[in-house]
C-alpha cells in the first residue's frame, strides 16, 4: 500500500460541494419567490373549509344548462360560506334548499359550513380584507355585530338589492337595523333567541330564571356560550339591566363581576360554541345558555331537554348575509337571496333549522308542512314573547375592545 | 466521529488548512446573516437585492476556491458546502421569524383591526404579558413540571427494563414505545376525553371500587368528575410526551457497558446501591435531554387544556393562541411568546445547575 | 447481566418488570380506544360514547369527504416536506459526522435550537414572518414550516445513526480502484441508508401529526388534525378513527419490516 502516508481525497468533494452549492443557490432564490408570491396572492386568498362539513352536492352534475361564463358579475357560480347545520340538507328523500336552488336557477352553488366562530373567522379574513385584498366566498353570514364591524371597516360591498324583489318580504323589525343603518349591506339569514337550555333529568326541576344558572346545586355542571353578547346579555337581564342601552363598560360591570365569581367558584364547566348540545343531552351540563333552534331540534329526539326564555328576558340575535368586498358573482348572489326570501323556500329552511325566519309569510307556509311546528312560539314568537326579547347594543370600537378583553380574560383564553 | 485524511506535514499545509476552514466558516456565517437580515426585512428594496447578490457571490467564491484550491481545499470546504442548504433554510425560517416576532413584540397596532403593527420600541406589551397572564404562565409551568416528573417516574423504569432486560426484543419494544406516536395527537387526546368522561370506564371503575372520595381528597377528581380537571390536563400532557422521555433515557442507558454494572454490583453489593452510584449518574444526560424534550413543549401546549380542562385550567399556550388567532393582538402574543421562552430558559438553567451538583455529590 | 438469586431480589426484579409492563400498557390504552371505537356506531355526531359494534365505518371509510380531503392534504404535505427535509438534514448529518471542522459545536447547538423552542413560538413567529412578507398562508407556508422543524430532527437522528460509521471504508474502496461516485453509491449510501430512512419515517409521522405549527400557518387550508379540531364543535366522526387506525397499521407494518430486516442482518453478520 503505497499511499498510506499521502492523504487521499476519499472521493470527489467537488461533486458534493457543487451539488450542495446548487441546492444552496436554489434555497437563496426563496426570498425572491416569496416576494413574488406576496404581490399577487389573490388566487391564494381563499377562506375555504378550515374544518367544516361541506353540504354541497354535485353542483357539476346538476348542470341544467349552467355553462359558466368567464368571470364578470354575471357568473354562474356562487360561493356561500355559512355556519354549520344552518340549512336543510338533502336526505331521507327530501331535496335540500341548496340543491333545489341549483336545479331551479342553474347557478353552481358552492355551499360550505366552515364558519365556526365569529372572531376566528374575522382573524382568518383580516390579512386579505385588511390590506385591500379579496376572499373567495361571495356571501358570508356573520352574526350581526360582526357584520356591523365589517360594514364600518368598509370590508363589504353593497348588496344588489335592486335585483332581489323578495327583499320586501323582510320582517319589518329587521329593516335598517342598528348594525346596518342604511340596510344596503346585509340581509338576515336567520334570527334566533338565546335562552336557557336544560336537561330535566339532570336538574330535577324546571328552570325559569337566569339566576338559577348560578345555583350552587349545579356547581360544575353549567355551560355558557363563548359568544360574549349572548352570555353577558343574559346575565345583565338577570340582574335587571338592559343590554340594549349599553354605552360604556360600566353598564355591564356588575354582570362581569358575577361571571368572574361564578367561574372562580367552579360553577361553570365550560364555555362553548355550538358544542353544548352533546353535553346537554348526556347530562354533562345540567343547564346552559343556548340557542333556540338547536335546542328545539335536540328536544325532538330527547324529551328531557328543554328550552326556556328566562322570565327576566331573553336575547335576540341575527346572522346576516353580507358580501365581502370584491365578491364577483353579484348576479348569482342576488338570485340566491331572492330564492331564500321566497316564503315557500324559507319555510323549508325554517322547518329544518327551527330558528326564527327573517321572512314574513313563512308561518302559513310552514303550517302546510308541519302544523305543530307552525304553532311553536319559539319559531314564530307572538307579540308577548317578542316583548321579552332584547338585543345587544351596537358598541363603539373602543368600548367593544374593553368588553372583548374582559370577556376573553374570563373564558380563560 | 472519524475524520478522513488527517493532515500531516509542515506549516504551509496547516496554515492553508486554517485559512480554508476560516473562509468556509465565515462564508457560512455571513450567508446566514445576510439571509436572516433579508428575511427580517431589515434590508429591503435595493439593499435586499444587494444582499442576495452578496449571498450568491459567497457561494460562487466557495465553489471557485474548491475547484481551484485542489483536493485539500475541497476537503476543508466540503462540510461548509454540505451544511449550507440546511443552515440557510433554518436561518431564513427559524432565525428570521424569531427576529420578526421580537420586532412585533415591540410594536403597536395603529388601530384594533389593522393588519400591520408599527415598530416603536413599545415595551407595554411585555408589561401586559406579565400583568394580565400571570395565572396562565404559572399554570403552564406547574402542569408541565408535574407532567415531566410523572414522565420520569413512568418512563425511566420502562427505559431501564428495555435497555437492560430487553435482550433481543429491544428494538421491538422500542418500536412499541414509538408506535402510539403514529396516531394523531389530537385523536389521542380525544380518546382520553372519552375514557375519562363521566360515563366512561375509568370513572365507572373508580366509583365501583368506591375510591371516589379518595380521589376527590387528592384533588384528582372534582365533584365526581375526572375530566375537565387539572388532573386530566396533566394526565394528557404526561401521556402525550412520554415517548420523548423514554427514548433519550434509553439511549444513555444503552451506552452503559453491562460489564460495568456487573462490576459495580460486586463492589456495592445491594443492587440498588450499584444502581444509585453507577447507572443513575451515567443516565443523567439522558434524563436531562428527556426533560427538555418533555417540559418545553408541554409548557407551551394548549390542546390538552382545551379538550380535557375547564376555564380555570387554561395554560399560557391557550392565551397566546387566543391573542394571535382570535383577538388579533399579534404584538401582545409575540411578547407573551418571548416571555414564555425566557422563563423556560431560566428554568432550564436552574435545572442544569441542579443536575450538575447532583453529579458532584 | 447476572440475575439476582435472592428471593427479595427476585421479587424486586419481577416488580420492576411488571411496573414497566404497566407503563407500556398505559401507552397503548388510548390506541386501543381509537381502534375499538372505529367499530362504533355513534348515536349522534360524536363518536365518544359506545353504542354498538358495526363494520360500516370500515366498509365506507371515506364517507366524510371533507375529512378524507383533509387527510389527503396531510399526506401530500408530509410527503413533500419529508423529502425536502431528509435531503437537507442528511447533508448536514454527513457534514457533521464525517468531517471535523471549525464551528462544528456551534452549528450543533444551532441545530438543536428549533427542537427546544416551544411549538407555539415556532408557529407564531413563522406566521409573523409571512405576515411581514405579505405571503398568504396556505399549502406552501405549511410545507415551509414543516421542513423547518423536520430538518433539525432528521439531521440529529441521521447523525446519531451514522455515528459509528467507518469512513475509512471509502478509502479502502478507492484503493481498490473504485471511482468516487461508485464508492458513494455502492458503499457509503447503502450503509447510511437505514439511518436516513428511519429519520425520514419519523419525520413523516411528525408532519402528519403536527397541529400547533400548522394551525398558525395554514390559513384556510385543512389538514387532518386541523379538520378534526375545527369540526369538533359539531362532530367527531368514526371515520376519523378509521383513518387513524390505517396510519397506525401502516406504521406498525413498516416497523415490523424494519425490525425483521435488522435482526436478519444481525444474524447474518454473525
Amino acid at each position: 500500500m503505497t499511499s498510506s502516508d499521502r492523504p487521499r481525497p476519499p472521493f470527489d468533494r467537488r461533486q458534493f460541494l457543487l451539488r450542495s452549492s446548487a441546492l444552496g443557490a436554489a434555497g437563496l432564490s426563496l426570498p425572491a419567490i416569496l416576494a413574488a408570491c406576496g404581490g399577487d396572492d389573490d388566487e391564494d386568498a381563499s377562506t375555504g373549509a378550515a374544518g367544516g362539513t361541506s353540504e354541497t352536492t354535485g353542483a357539476t352534475s346538476a348542470g341544467t344548462g349552467g355553462a359558466s361564463t368567464p368571470g364578470g358579475g354575471g357568473g354562474d357560480e356562487l360561493f356561500f360560506e355559512n355556519w354549520p347545520e344552518y340549512i336543510d340538507p338533502t336526505e331521507d328523500g327530501l331535496t335540500g334548499t341548496a340543491d333545489r336552488f341549483i336545479e331551479a336557477s342553474g347557478v353552481q352553488l358552492r355551499y360550505t359550513d366552515a364558519f365556526n366562530d365569529n372572531n376566528e373567522y374575522f382573524a382568518l379574513i383580516q390579512p386579505q380584507l385588511g390590506t385591500g385584498g379579496t376572499i373567495e366566498p361571495d356571501i358570508i353570514a356573520p352574526t350581526s355585530w360582526l357584520a356591523g364591524r365589517l360594514i364600518s371597516l368598509g370590508w363589504v360591498d353593497k348588496l344588489p338589492v335592486d335585483q332581489v324583489p323578495n327583499a320586501t318580504n323582510l320582517r319589518a323589525d329587521l329593516r335598517q337595523p342598528s348594525w346596518d343603518p342604511t340596510g344596503e349591506y346585509s340581509l338576515p339569514w336567520q334570527t334566533g333567541i338565546t335562552g336557557i337550555a336544560y336537561n330535566l333529568d339532570a336538574t330535577g326541576r324546571e328552570l325559569a330564571s337566569v339566576e338559577e344558572l348560578f345555583d350552587p346545586a349545579f356547581r360544575g355542571r353549567i355551560g355558557m356560550l363563548s359568544e360574549m353578547r349572548d352570555t353577558i346579555g343574559l346575565i345583565m337581564l338577570g340582574l335587571g339591566a338592559d343590554p340594549a342601552s349599553i354605552t360604556s363598560f360600566d353598564d355591564a360591570a356588575a354582570a362581569f363581576e358575577q361571571l368572574v365569581a361564578a367561574k372562580a367558584d367552579g360553577q361553570i364547566r365550560a364555555f362553548t360554541g355550538n358544542d353544548y348540545l352533546d353535553d346537554l343531552s348526556t347530562g354533562n351540563f345540567a343547564a346552559c345558555i343556548g340557542w333556540s333552534g338547536d335546542v328545539v331540534q335536540l328536544a325532538r329526539d330527547n324529551p328531557a331537554v328543554r328550552f326556556v326564555i328566562p322570565e327576566e328576558g331573553g336575547m335576540s340575535w341575527a346572522d346576516t348575509m353580507v358580501m365581502p368586498k370584491g365578491a364577483v358573482n353579484r348576479d348569482a348572489a342576488a338570485k340566491w337571496m331572492d330564492y331564500v326570501y321566497d316564503p315557500v323556500q324559507a319555510a323549508q329552511i325554517t322547518a329544518w333549522v327551527q330558528f326564527v325566519s327573517p321572512v314574513t309569510g313563512v308561518q302559513e307556509e310552514v303550517a302546510k308542512l308541519d302544523a305543530e311546528l307552525a304553532e311553536s312560539p319559539l319559531l314564530f314568537p307572538d307579540e308577548e314573547t317578542l316583548s321579552r326579547l332584547h338585543s345587544f347594543a351596537n358598541l363603539e370600537e373602543d368600548v367593544e375592545a374593553e368588553f372583548d378583553a374582559a370577556f376573553s380574560d374570563i373564558i380563560g383564553a | 466521529m472519524s475524520t478522513v485524511g488527517v493532515e500531516r506535514g509542515g506549516d504551509p499545509a496547516r496554515s492553508s488548512t486554517h485559512r480554508d476552514e476560516l473562509v468556509g466558516l465565515v462564508a457560512l456565517i455571513a450567508a446566514g446573516v445576510l439571509i436572516t437580515a433579508v428575511g427580517m426585512r431589515l434590508l429591503t428594496g435595493p439593499l435586499a437585492t444587494l444582499a442576495v447578490a452578496g449571498l450568491l457571490a459567497i457561494v460562487a467564491t466557495l465553489i471557485v476556491m474548491a475547484i481551484a484550491g485542489g483536493p485539500q481545499a475541497r476537503r476543508r470546504l466540503a462540510p461548509y458546502g454540505l451544511l449550507k442548504p440546511g443552515i440557510l433554510w433554518l436561518a431564513l425560517f427559524y432565525l428570521a421569524p424569531l427576529f420578526a416576532l421580537a420586532r412585533e413584540s415591540l410594536s403597536t397596532l395603529p388601530s384594533r383591526f389593522a393588519v400591520e403593527a408599527e415598530f416603536d420600541w413599545n415595551t407595554g406589551n411585555y408589561a401586559q404579558a406579565f400583568s394580565d397572564f400571570g395565572p396562565q404562565f404559572t399554570r403552564g409551568f406547574v402542569y408541565a413540571a408535574v407532567a415531566t416528573a410523572l414522565c420520569i417516574a413512568i418512563g425511566y423504569p420502562l427505559a431501564y427494563v428495555i435497555a437492560f432486560r430487553g435482550g433481543r426484543w429491544r428494538n421491538l419494544l422500542l418500536g412499541l414505545v414509538v408506535v402510539p406516536f403514529f396516531t394523531s395527537y389530537l385523536i389521542r387526546t380525544i380518546a382520553w376525553s372519552s375514557l375519562l368522561a363521566d360515563s366512561g370506564p375509568i370513572v365507572g371503575a373508580i366509583d365501583g371500587l368506591r375510591l371516589t372520595s379518595v380521589f376527590e381528597a387528592l384533588q384528582i377528581m372534582d365533584n365526581d368528575r375526572l375530566i375537565n380537571t387539572p388532573a386530566a390536563v396533566i394526565g394528557g400532557l404526561t401521556y402525550n410526551f412520554l415517548p420523548f422521555m423514554i427514548l433519550p433515557i434509553y439511549v444513555s442507558l444503552e451506552k452503559i457497558n453491562p460489564a460495568l454494572v456487573d462490576a459495580a454490583k460486586d463492589l456495592y453489593s445491594p443492587a440498588p446501591s450499584a444502581f444509585r452510584r453507577i447507572v443513575l449518574p451515567l443516565s443523567l444526560p439522558g434524563v436531562f435531554a428527556g426533560t427538555l424534550l418533555t417540559f418545553i413543549p408541554a409548557a407551551g401546549d394548549f390542546i390538552n387544556a382545551e379538550y380535557l380542562g375547564n376555564p380555570n385550567t387554561t395554560m399560557i399556550g391557550n392565551s397566546i393562541q387566543d391573542q394571535f388567532l382570535v383577538q388579533n393582538d399579534r404584538p401582545l402574543a409575540a411578547a407573551m411568546s418571548f416571555v414564555l421562552m425566557a422563563v423556560i430558559t431560566v428554568a432550564v438553567f436552574f435545572y442544569t445547575k441542579f443536575l450538575g451538583t447532583e453529579e458532584l455529590s | 447481566m447476572s440475575a439476582p438469586t435472592s428471593g427479595r431480589g427476585q421479587i424486586a426484579r419481577w416488580g420492576l418488570n411488571a411496573y414497566a409492563a404497566l407503563g407500556l400498557i398505559y401507552l397503548f390504552v388510548p390506541i386501543a380506544w381509537i381502534v375499538w371505537f372505529s367499530f362504533n356506531q355513534p348515536a349522534g355526531r360524536y363518536n365518544i360514547v359506545w353504542q354498538r359494534f358495526t363494520l360500516d365505518n370500515w366498509t365506507d371509510p371515506f364517507a366524510n369527504s371533507d375529512l378524507t380531503g383533509a387527510f389527503v392534504e396531510s399526506l401530500k404535505i408530509a410527503a413533500i416536506s419529508t423529502s425536502i427535509a431528509t435531503v437537507l438534514g442528511s447533508l448536514i448529518a454527513v457534514a457533521l459526522s464525517r468531517y471535523s471542522f471549525r464551528g462544528a459545536s456551534g452549528l450543533n447547538l444551532f441545530l438543536v435550537l428549533p427542537l427546544t423552542t416551544p411549538e407555539i413560538v415556532l408557529g407564531s413567529s413563522l406566521a409573523t414572518l409571512f405576515f411581514d412578507w405579505d405571503v398568504s398562508r396556505g399549502f406552501t407556508t405549511v410545507i415551509i414550516a414543516h421542513v423547518m422543524f423536520q430538518v433539525s430532527f432528521v439531521a440529529l437522528t441521521v447523525r446519531a445513526r451514522v455515528r459509528g460509521f467507518d469512513w475509512t471504508l471509502e478509502l479502502a474502496a478507492q484503493d481498490l480502484g473504485a471511482t468516487p461516485m461508485r464508492t458513494f453509491w455502492k458503499i457509503t449510501f447503502p450503509l447510511i441508508l437505514p439511518g436516513i430512512l428511519a429519520a425520514a419515517l419519523l419525520s413523516f409521522a411528525l408532519s402528519i401529526d403536527d397541529f400547533i405549527i400548522t394551525l398558525f400557518n395554514a390559513g384556510s387550508l385543512s389538514t387532518f388534525p386541523l379538520y378534526i379540531n375545527g369540526s369538533f364543535r359539531v362532530q367527531f366522526p368514526p371515520q376519523a378513527n378509521v383513518l387513524a387506525t390505517m396510519v397506525l397499521v401502516a406504521s406498525v407494518g413498516l416497523l415490523m419490516v424494519g425490525v425483521v430486516r435488522s435482526s436478519r442482518r444481525n444474524a447474518s453478520d454473525r
